[in-house]
């Protein structure tokens, strides 16, 4: 944080995308061009509480600790290693350690299946990018729609979200899971997501 | 990000939103997940509410009760710190492997996805002719649920008419083919449910290429089954049904 030069990059990048600061941003691009281990302290201690609950959530019953812990820790090393390919133009901090968390996730529940597959899970799970400018403005306003949002949503509503996106639920295993309709969990999680303004129309 | 969504497309077949979401959070299966990222290269809109579904991801994941906090100056980072070290003089002593990029095929860009699928040239896959207009390769793709394929029809080739016994997920990777209920082109990502009957028809100017993901084996016709009978045996060893 005390570099000039990246205060600027940070500045700019802000002022282009029309968007709050992300607290976090610079601490990674100091990870990525310094690797300094100051600024990784800091993303490791913020980081580290939410990545293993995440984890312990989404990896079930049969999740124990010390694999949530190994896995977290795998999580924290790809952060290191990757700094260097995250944008702060196309993604928050935030979004870019999730998407990292949940395919490491993916990859660990993969591991123990027998095969001989061609593809990595990061074929298949980009980190997020998208190369039009004006879709990385838009992104980025949208972002900030969601968490103001998401504040306001019925309990009912976020109890879905929360079984998807924190549990790694897929819609079949809420629905079995809440002994519910398919179609309930569908048009429950469709709800949410058009008041989060996040607006597929199918 | 790819070659594949190169140019302006009429994509207008999408996933819809159980899709995306089972996508976004982590939990499709693999082969449908593998169609949904094949689509995601060809449509800037899907990538879109993709981005905006991972943001959401990551907004429940950082209001989520830590149940414990972690002392910075603790043990576990030390240890981090030791590995990430030990990690770097380990890789060193590693010539990395070089990067290959897999040229497109006689100008046909393929999706990520696909070119891994591919190994780089779909040629090499593992194709049964099915007839004059068709032919198939089955991947692995690690999935033991669903059967991943690639489906290669010749220009104006038809395939006999079929009935789904599952969801049938077909995303089109070049040229077009149509049915009685519409013409799809490339990067459209079609659904169809158990129950459902169609014929389709690659149009007259080019091979149409699709990415296919099959919930269960089709219910050909007769005349279907006797030319898909050899790949329906091939496949469903292993494939409960
Ligand atoms: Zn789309």
């Amino acid at each position: 944080m005390e570099n000039n030069d990246d205060m600027d990059n940070v500045a700019s990048a802000q002022a282009a995308t029309n968007r709050a600061p992300d607290p976090w941003a610079d601490l990674v691009r100091q990870v990525a061009q310094k690797r300094d281990r100051a600024a990784f302290q800091q993303l490791y201690k913020h980081y580290t509480p939410l990545i293993r609950a995440f984890l312990l959530k989404s990896m079930g019953a049969g999740g124990d600790r010390s694999e949530a812990e190994e896995i977290t820790q795998e999580v924290l090393i790809k952060v290191w290693n990757k700094a260097a390919s995250f944008n702060p133009a196309k993604a928050s901090v935030n979004t870019w350690i999730f998407t990292i968390a949940r395919n490491t996730r993916i990859d660990f529940i993969r591991r123990n299946e027998r095969n001989d597959r061609k593809i990595e899970i990061e074929d298949i799970w980009h980190e997020p990018e998208s190369p039009e400018p004006l879709v990385d403005l838009q992104q980025r306003r949208a972002e900030q729609v969601i968490r103001q949002a998401i504040t306001s949503l019925p309990d009912e509503q976020l109890q879905v979200l929360y079984k998807a996106f924190m549990e790694g639920k897929s819609h079949n295993e809420v629905a079995e899971e809440m002994d519910l309709p398919l179609g309930t969990v569908k048009s429950r999680i469709r709800l949410a997501l058009s008041k989060l303004q996040i607006l597929i129309d199918r | 990000m790819s070659s594949a969504k190169a140019g302006i497309n009429m994509v207008s077949f999408h996933p819809d939103s159980r899709f995306l979401t089972d996508f976004a959070s982590g939990s499709l299966a693999t082969s449908e997940a593998i169609c949904v990222a094949a689509h995601l290269e060809f449509c800037a809109k899907c990538r879109a509410h993709v981005q905006q579904l991972s943001d959401l991801g990551a907004q429940i994941m950082t209001r989520i009760e830590p149940e414990e906090a972690v002392d910075a100056d603790d043990e576990g980072f030390a240890r981090l710190m030791q590995k990430i070290d030990d990690d770097a003089v380990h890789q060193q002593a590693e010539v990395p492997a070089p990067v290959v990029s897999a040229a497109p095929a006689q100008g046909l860009s393929l999706p990520r996805v696909v070119q891994k699928l591919a190994q780089g040239s779909i040629q090499s896959l593992n194709w049964v002719q099915l007839g004059k207009s068709l032919r198939i390769a089955p991947v692995n793709v690690g999935d033991g649920v669903r059967q991943t394929s690639l489906y290669d029809i010749r220009a104006g080739g038809q395939m006999p008419e079929h009935e789904h016994r599952g969801e049938e997920i077909t995303v089109l990777l070049k040229g077009s083919f149509s049915d009685a209920e519409g013409k799809y082109v490339r990067g459209d990502f079609v659904v169809r449910h158990a129950g459902e009957k169609h014929q389709p028809t690659a149009t007259m100017d080019t091979d149409c290429i699709c990415l296919v993901s099959l919930e269960r084996p089709v219910k050909p016709s007769s005349i279907w089954y006797r030319l898909l009978e050899p790949f329906v045996q091939f496949r469903l060893s292993g494939f409960s049904n």
